[in-house]
């Protein structure tokens, strides 16, 4: 019998799950230490944790993290497109991102905090500008490199500048663009985490480490849980954005 | 007045700060209605030259005049490209639908035009399909169906069937000469082909290697007769192209 592909994707995905919940499990059994208990008594304190205030700093830091990734990207994809269109430009641009790049921007953290204060703006710009970086960088080459007979042949129809981005860069870039957000989701949960464990008292990564500090173990893994499934659903959005918009990929 | 009056064209292209002289003085006369091949050895700038018409390079000297206006005045000149140029992101009606969205035509009269073009061409069943899910044949009847759907008056193309397959390709040239016959379109084409210019060119221009200029232009009196394929007088006009391009080459 032919297992539908919805029906083997299921199964591919319980098994990976009960691998890594065995895993856990294992290496829980093996390490014995109140600082890592077992996928159980984590998953129940993470449920009980929800009753309390977890839910609030869940809200709190999934607004940081995604108001952090749309201003990136409505910074950098417009700027990447340009860019990779217009090379005698990006000539001038491309060395000072060059530059740039390499500078790991988190040590601006405390600058940010002096400059914009300790509430969530500072947060925000900080996770913005690190994932603003690879979101340009990774639009631009995609629309340097489209192929330039889709760009002749809109160009032969007549079309303006406008057109053209709308037909043909933003579309062609897009699978791109959507690639460049997950890789910079990853690295915005993880700055995420770092802002949220200095001068502030609200977010997961607060709750994580002022769990930690007051011994209270389970639900520091609460926390953790919490921060895990956050990442997930949002990779999973962007899949979804991915499968809706990019259809054509795999039609 | 010729409806395609090209004189003394000449292009350069800046490379690494020299020029290069890509076109030079190139003169070609097509009148309305009339198909014109272009045939040439690699890299003799015949692309350029369409380029040039399409108004996709401006930056050329020389007198350019397709129906007494330049290439920029003349909105009913379509290009379809060696590569299709088919969007992959677009599926066969909205490929079709861009070009009449840019012009700016009613929602209606787009419907109407693009459901003819679709029929004609045998290409309704493909209407939802994307590019990546269409055979080489069925990718260039829909670049077809895009360039005639907005109703052109000089229909430009660049080596258009050099990816097909031999059936395919005599496929197409006979779709190209029944359009042409129901249209009356002016048609310009490139091709490597020596067969398809004398099947399809009345007017043949043989072009020179880099930088390219027309050595010779036929009147090609056997044109698109069905007939004349495999016929002495199809196989001398080959044989006398064939030699014109060997020198060059």
């Amino acid at each position: 019998m032919q297992i539908s592909r919805i029906g083997w994707k299921t199964v591919q995905f319980s098994l990976a799950i009960i691998f890594i919940f065995l895993s856990w499990w294992v290496l829980a059994l093996l390490l014995d230490t109140p600082a890592f208990p077992p996928p159980l008594p984590a998953f129940a304190s993470f449920f009980h944790s929800l009753q309390g205030d977890l839910l609030l700093h869940l809200r709190i830091s999934l607004y940081r993290v995604l108001a952090s990734l749309i201003l990136a990207a409505t910074l950098a994809i417009p700027a990447g497109l340009f860019l990779g269109k217009n090379p005698r430009l990006d000539q001038y641009i491309a060395p000072v991102i060059y530059l740039t790049y390499p500078i790991p921007k988190v040590v601006f953290l405390p600058v940010l905090l002096i400059l914009l204060g300790i509430g969530d703006l500072s947060k925000v710009v900080l996770i913005a500008l690190i994932v603003f970086y690879q979101i340009l960088v990774t639009t631009r080459d995609a629309s340097r490199n489209l192929q330039t007979e889709y760009i002749l042949s809109i160009k032969s129809l007549g079309a303006n500048s406008k057109e053209l981005y709308q037909h043909v860069y933003l579309p062609g870039c897009l699978p791109a663009i959507l690639t460049s957000l997950r890789l910079g989701l990853g690295t915005a949960m993880a700055v995420l985490f770092l802002t949220e464990t200095y001068a502030t008292s609200t977010g997961i990564g607060y709750f994580i480490m002022y769990s930690w500090s007051s011994l209270a173990y389970d639900k520091m893994f609460a926390g953790i849980i919490a921060m895990g499934l956050m990442g997930f659903f949002l990779y999973i959005l962007i899949d979804g954005c991915e499968r809706y918009f990019c259809s054509w990929l795999n039609p | 007045m010729t409806y395609l009056d090209i004189q003394s064209l000449q292009v350069d292209f800046l490379q690494q700060n020299k020029s290069h002289n890509v076109l030079n003085d190139v003169n070609l006369q097509l009148p309305q209605g009339k198909i014109g091949v272009i045939i040439g050895p690699s890299g003799c700038g015949k692309s350029t030259l369409l380029n040039v018409l399409a108004n996709l390079n401006q930056e050329y000297r020389g007198r350019v005049s397709i129906n007494g206006q330049l290439p920029l005045e003349h909105i009913g000149t379509a290009l379809i490209l060696q590569d299709y140029g088919l969007l992959p992101w677009k599926n066969v009606w909205n490929n079709i639908q861009l070009g009449l969205e840019i012009r700016k035509i009613a929602k209606e009269e787009t419907k109407t035009r693009i459901e003819a073009i679709l029929k004609k061409m045998g290409i309704a069943d493909l209407k939802k399909r994307y590019p990546a899910q269409l055979s080489g044949g069925q990718k260039q009847r829909v670049a077809i169906a895009r360039s005639l759907v907005l109703e052109p008056e000089l229909l430009l193309m660049d080596e258009p069937f050099s990816s097909l397959d031999a059936l395919n390709r005599e496929e197409m040239q006979d779709i190209l000469m029944q359009i042409w016959q129901e249209t009356n379109l002016t048609i310009l084409l490139i091709t490597h082909s020596i067969e398809e210019a004398v099947f399809l060119g009345q007017k043949i221009f043989v072009m020179s290697a880099c930088p390219g200029t027309i050595i010779k232009t036929f009147d090609n009196q056997i044109a698109g007769d069905y007939s004349s394929r495999g016929k002495v007088e199809f196989l001398d006009m080959c044989n006398t192209l064939r030699s014109y391009l060997r020198k060059e080459s």
